[in-house]
């Protein structure tokens, strides 16, 4: 009754998907897989030499799974970083008809997750590599920053290019930046930084060179930063916020949802907690622009968090309005069009701080 | 009851804007008769390549030409009749019009009976979806994405009752019917009816992993004289598997005295011609569904609020998310150990962001039997206001799972050797 025409369109997308493919292997084939990455000098070759179970190969266009086929994702050119398409899902919008930060977030851990395992790390959400596991290492986001210039909306297509470098002796960088598929222009640019911690202590850890460099090999060795402009605001340090806050909602849970493998709750969550504290005015009337979350502690599924948040006064818009002074044209920002605001979380019970965070939000755009 | 966007009535709006942009191709001046019908599939064609490159994001971009059959949103009829007449007579232009008026006429004429012309080109590399089955059913493949994978990487319940969502609003879009957010068609709107869930049923075989490729294709049909049901059918790209069976039950709603309705006989015979007269994917479950208490619960969880990012563009939970608070209450042994193979869903009352939410569940069965052991289990129900009243009741039947996976909490997942 119902025809079974999806062949026709897997050739259609194989014509015309606009992707290399690689041979993303299951998880369960890693082993062999991950030798295979020790073994092989990628980085100056040609990029479609990609990771295979058998070490070099030419991955034909065409061959490879059909999972492969229709993820739009490969590495780029010179294999230094992983480009992939998505298409925003309905359930990924939100009040403003446009992707919520959490789509986005989730959008960019996916991408991290692509990367990760197409040029050879493990698939177990954790992107360790062989020696890395031998030490017991596990990767921990320490930071992470996105601003969003434009959000998408409800089946757009956006283009997301990932890479990562090596930060400091125990840190790893992984930049990322976003553009909207169907012109080009860049809609958003988000970095992250990460840390070594030993699974069993739960303590960062230094390693050495040899260790880095396993996986530095995919990374570009020319700095390449999303945010290259100086004073930007990944770098600036956030304060803690002290008790007096202006908003908070307490008493947040974890729900089933919110776990990782680990049962420890996954990032993009905590996202989602340091809004929850903010006032339905700014909900309603601005959209968020930038956040940046620097991750302390980490939680589990019976902690109860509390969010806080405070306005914070933005030193930068403020000389700028100093300067433009008695000029306030119709065109210059006004402290009305963009708002920043400090926040916490913290467990209920003992006030340990989870993490803090930074928001900066622009008035909406007339739709 | 729960009015949502996800409203699955998809009905062509009779509308005059949605005519195609004249084609380029000036054939010269032949009489109008021939001109219609080589222009009709011409113009489709023609249509389509003036579409081409296919709109993403709302722009145009550079993909291989697609030959795209969607509707047309917005875009109005050239005022070519004004223009040509002003300036001298430019036969292109001329043809360009007629064209556009033909067309127009044409699609007024043969509105119910309007098919896509060809049903197998809506492709589309990103997961859109296209109508097949002279455009009765609607079909789209979801790559499964890392989020959406729960501790034992498999695609969690959330996860797969968000693409039927999807299928079911990108259905009632690709016919041209998304606009008030409700899905209602022309007669409906006029009587300010709406179309709500008021019940669901999904049926799991296997439950797709990260990576994989699902098919998931949706159709409507009628049911009893007032309600409408939309069915889903999930199946695995690579292997035709199928995966997943769902049904879900629309009646209608007055918008504003929030009072269900008869179906008014304009509006059945706006949509019967939609019904694919299909044998049901489920079947369906009568049976009937207790409404839990502070005493028949095993397990209650308290305190659940719905936060941003759960509320759709009118403000409201959406539907999705009650499964996930359902669950809230469900035993950390039965998690572990087994997967839901049947849900289903009566939906009573909707809720929204400041609502306080508790999540009952019972086991019937059960009463002091180590859960993990079991074969088959049965749940009951019920997520609720902390004022008593009711948003939802449900049962889902649990069966062990199969695969390896993480198993005990807290445990890292070991490295396969």
């Amino acid at each position: 009754m119902l025809k079974l025409s999806w062949n026709a369109t897997t050739d259609h997308v194989k014509a015309l998907a606009q992707c290399r493919f690689l041979d993303a292997p299951r998880p369960g084939l890693l082993p062999s897989r991950r030798r295979a990455v020790v073994s092989c000098y990628p980085a100056s070759k040609a990029p479609s030499l990609a990771v295979v179970s058998d070490g070099l190969a030419w991955v034909e266009p065409g061959s490879g799974s059909l999972a492969d086929r229709l993820r739009l994702g490969s590495l780029t050119e010179d294999g230094l970083s992983y480009k992939e398409r998505f298409i925003v899902r309905c359930y990924e919008v939100g009040i403003n008809k446009t992707a919520t930060v959490e789509t986005i977030a989730n959008l960019l851990q996916e991408v991290g997750c692509n990367h990760a395992q197409s040029v050879g790390f493990s698939t177990d959400g954790f992107a360790t590599t062989t020696t890395m596991r031998k030490m017991n290492l596990i990767w921990v986001t320490a930071r992470m920053h996105i601003e969003i210039y434009k959000y998408p909306a409800w089946s757009d297509v956006v283009e997301i290019e990932t890479w990562c470098q090596g930060e400091g002796r125990i840190g790893t960088r992984r930049d990322w930046i976003l553009k909207d598929y169907a012109n080009g222009q860049v809609i958003g640019r988000a970095t992250s930084k990460w840390v070594m911690m030993n699974q069993e202590t739960r303590r960062l850890q230094k390693v050495d060179d040899d260790v880095r460099d396993e996986y530095l090999i995919f990374c570009p060795r020319e700095s390449r930063l999303a945010f290259p402009e100086e004073n930007n605001g990944s770098l600036k340090k956030i304060a803690k916020l002290e008790d007096t806050a202006q908003y908070s909602r307490l008493g947040l849970i974890p729900r089933r949802a919110d776990l990782d493998m680990n049962q420890h709750v996954n990032n993009v969550t905590y996202i989602g907690w340091v809004l929850e504290s903010m006032p339905q005015e700014i909900i309603d009337s601005y959209e968020l622009q930038t956040i940046t979350l620097d991750y302390r502690r980490e939680c589990q599924r019976n902690d109860v968090v509390d969010s806080l948040s405070s306005h914070e006064p933005d030193e930068n818009l403020e000389a700028i309005l100093q300067l433009n002074g008695t000029n306030g044209s119709a065109a210059s920002p006004t402290t009305e069009d963009y708002r920043q605001f400090l926040h916490l979380l913290r467990l209920s019970g003992d006030g340990l701080e989870i993490n803090r965070g930074r928001t900066q939000w622009r008035k909406k755009p007339m739709r | 009851m729960v009015a949502t966007t996800a409203a699955s009535a998809f009905f062509p709006v009779p509308s005059p804007d949605s005519v195609a942009k004249p084609t380029k191709s000036g054939n010269g001046p032949t009489n109008l008769g021939m001109l219609k019908s080589k222009s009709s599939s011409g113009a489709l064609q023609g249509k389509a390549n003036a579409q081409a490159p296919r709109k993403i994001n709302g722009t145009s971009v550079g993909l291989a030409t697609l030959p795209v059959v969607v509707k047309d949103e917005g875009s109005r009829p050239s005022t070519a009749p004004r223009t040509f007449i002003n300036t001298l007579p430019d036969w292109s232009m001329l043809l360009a019009a007629i064209t556009t008026v033909f067309l127009a006429a044409e699609k007024q004429w043969m509105m119910l009976d309007w098919k896509p012309k060809r049903p197998d080109v809506l492709v589309d590399p990103f997961g859109l979806g296209r109508i097949v089955q002279d455009g009765l059913v609607y079909t789209q493949n979801f790559s499964i994405r890392s989020y959406e994978i729960g501790a034992d990487r498999t695609a969690s319940i959330d996860t797969l009752m968000n693409h039927l969502q999807e299928t079911a609003l990108n259905h009632v879009k690709s016919v041209g019917l998304l606009d008030d957010g409700f899905g209602s068609t022309p007669e409906m709107y006029k009587k300010n009816l709406i179309w709500v869930v008021t019940k669901m049923e999904v049926l799991v075989n296997r439950y797709p992993a990260w990576g994989d490729v699902v098919q998931v294709d949706t159709w409507v049909r009628g049911s009893g004289k007032n309600g409408m049901r939309r069915d889903w059918l999930v199946r695995d790209c690579k292997t035709g598997e199928t995966l997943t069976r769902a049904s879900s039950l629309w009646v209608m709603m007055n918008k504003k005295t929030r009072k269900l309705s008869k179906m008014p006989e304009e509006v059945r015979e706006e949509i019967e011609p939609y019904f694919l007269n299909s044998a049901p994917v489920v079947e369906e479950d009568n049976r009937r569904l207790p409404k839990l208490n502070d005493d028949t619960a095993d397990f209650i969880r308290s305190g659940l609020a719905p936060r941003w990012s759960d509320l759709d563009v009118n403000q409201h939970v959406n539907n999705v998310k009650y499964i996930g608070w359902i669950l809230e209450s469900a035993p950390p042994e039965i998690l572990e150990s087994h997967e839901i193979s049947a849900l289903t869903l009566e939906y009573r009352r909707e809720c929204s962001k400041d609502s306080v939410l508790q999540s009952l569940t019972a086991i019937p069965g059960n009463q002091d039997s180590d859960l993990k052991s079991c074969g088959e289990v049965e749940c009951q129900h019920l997520l609720r206001l902390e004022n008593g009243a009711e948003i939802v009741r449900g049962r889902t039947d649990w069966r062990p799972k199969y695969s390896s996976n993480c198993g005990v909490a807290g445990e890292v997942p070991a490295e396969s050797a």
